[in-house]
């Protein structure tokens, strides 16, 4: 099976390379996995998410997502890339001025699908996250549990390639939180995406075999 | 209430640039006439030994544009009264020829005395009289109107921009969060700035349709009734309908400015 993500020497530094993050990570992740990463608070766990999705260049070494390398990507690109990436965020970053149906498209509506394929893709999607009737409510009427529904409909809205979590259950209630996990598994089983989540804690309702990474003093590290 | 000020900030600075734009359109019309006039109204007088046709004339300049026989009887007409008629035309005989020559352009005085030496220069004039100083004055004050009014207008559209693109990027610290996730999931800029587009456009049509009001005002009930000679004469000129489509055109180019250099001054994604 290919390489989705493949992290050679890579490491990550704010402020012009003087605040070292992560150094010197190796690691790849194929297609269709599930990968968790950990680490203590500060240890460099969102940095690297950002990382992959184009938003923290690497100060060194290679960083390659779906075929693109980070390194040298130029904005064009890194669209493009985006296009085929599922992100999902710990405070849903869900558009506050638009309907629920309207957060969800977002990803086809950049991909310029028609809005009749919007309006039909909106229903199935929230259909899939067990959201039916709320199409025209707006996010701040939803409870913290369905924003983050509406959050993954909408990583999921174009099939992406490659989803990327950063804390997806960490405002949540359990019940709340294994609906979340659920629906990210399913996405990997069934759609085949290779799902990345950051995560505190590794939930344990979990059924998928899953790699386990965990970031600690700069590194990356594979725990087995 | 506020959202009603961030339009007017929006709104008043864009229309300082339009009327600065219509009010040199309205000037630059109204004195195209007056320059027409000024033109048209003066000629060079140029004495000649022996008579000329126009050819001769603009065969010496290229700016001469028409000549005019002054009558010589016209001339000596006081003089020759009560004086026989064999005198009379020993008189008219003497005299020499008097020609009225008429410009193409409204000329600067170094050109008219371009035009004195290249008379001058032929054996068959005699004299060449510009009245270059009384022209030179209407010339200069006229100059300096011009220069004046493009000035303070040139100034005014620069400070009005710099308004414009503050107010662009109130609303766009406003829009922030919706500009970050189009951004996030890939959106090009031209999508994930199309709510600030969207805002001032409407607001451009706003500014548009207000000073073409006020335009449309002076010109069918302010100029009838102010008294001012030249604004009852040039009527016409004070506002036409494809200034709306100028006006418009200018806004949108202004929104256009000012979407893009605040879009593009952002190192984008910020969380």
């Amino acid at each position: 099976m290919s390489n989705v993500i493949r992290a050679s020497n890579l490491t990550l530094a704010y402020e012009n390379g003087d605040k070292e993050i992560i150094k010197d990570a190796n690691f790849s992740i194929k297609k269709g996995e599930f990968v968790f990463i950990t680490g203590p608070s500060g240890s460099g766990k969102s940095t690297l998410l950002k990382s992959l999705y184009g938003q923290l260049k690497p100060s060194e070494g290679s960083l390659v997502v779906g075929g693109f390398d980070l390194a040298n990507i130029r904005q064009k690109k890194l669209q493009e890339l985006r296009t085929h990436m599922g992100i999902i965020f710990q405070d849903y970053k869900l558009v506050n001025e638009w309907t629920v149906s309207k957060n969800v498209v977002l990803p086809l509506m950049i991909a310029g699908y028609s809005t009749e394929v919007q309006e039909t893709q909106a229903r199935r999607l929230l259909s899939h996250v067990k959201l039916t009737g709320i199409a025209d409510k707006y996010p701040l009427e939803l409870s913290g549990g369905e924003q983050q529904r509406v959050g993954v409909a909408r990583a999921l809205a174009k099939n992406p390639v490659v989803i990327l979590a950063d804390e997806p259950t960490g405002n949540l209630d359990d019940y709340s939180s294994n609906v979340i996990w659920d629906l990210m598994e399913s996405a990997c089983q069934q759609l085949d995406t290779t799902v990345l989540v950051v995560t505190h804690k590794i939930p344990t309702i979990f059924s998928l075999p899953y790699r386990h990474f965990i970031i600690e003093s700069k590194g990356v590290y594979e725990v087995h | 209430m506020k959202s009603i000020k961030d339009h007017l900030m929006f709104i008043l600075p864009l229309m300082a640039i339009l009327l600065g734009i219509e009010f040199y359109l309205v000037f630059d019309r109204t004195t195209d006439s007056y320059e027409k006039g000024l033109k048209e109204g003066y000629s060079m007088l140029v004495v000649t030994k022996k008579p000329m046709e126009y050819s001769a004339f603009s065969a010496l300049n290229d700016h001469i544009s028409a000549s005019q026989k002054i009558k010589r009887e016209e001339i000596v007409s006081e003089v020759i009264k009560g004086v026989s008629e064999n005198n009379s035309k020993k008189i008219l005989d003497a005299l020499p020829y008097f020609y009225n020559l008429s410009l193409d352009a409204y000329l600067h005085t170094s050109a008219l005395e371009e035009i004195k030496k290249d008379l001058e220069a032929n054996v068959n004039v005699k004299r060449v009289e510009t009245f270059g100083s009384s022209y030179s004055s209407a010339y200069r004050l006229f100059s300096f109107i011009k220069f004046t009014l493009k000035l303070f207008i040139i100034f005014m559209a620069v400070v009005s921009l710099f308004l414009i693109i503050k107010q662009m990027e109130i609303w766009k610290y406003a829009h922030r969060e919706r500009m970050q996730v189009m951004e996030i999931f890939g959106a090009p800029l031209m999508l994930r700035s199309g709510i600030l587009f969207k805002v001032a456009f409407i607001d451009a049509i706003f500014a548009t349709i207000f000073v073409s009001g006020m335009f449309y005002y002076v010109k069918f009930y302010w100029a009838a009734q102010s008294g001012i000679d030249m604004m009852i004469e040039n009527q016409a000129d004070l506002f036409r309908l494809n200034d709306i489509g100028i006006l418009f055109g200018s806004a949108m180019l202004i929104v256009i400015i000012s979407v893009y250099s605040v879009v593009f001054s952002s190192k984008g994604v910020e969380e």
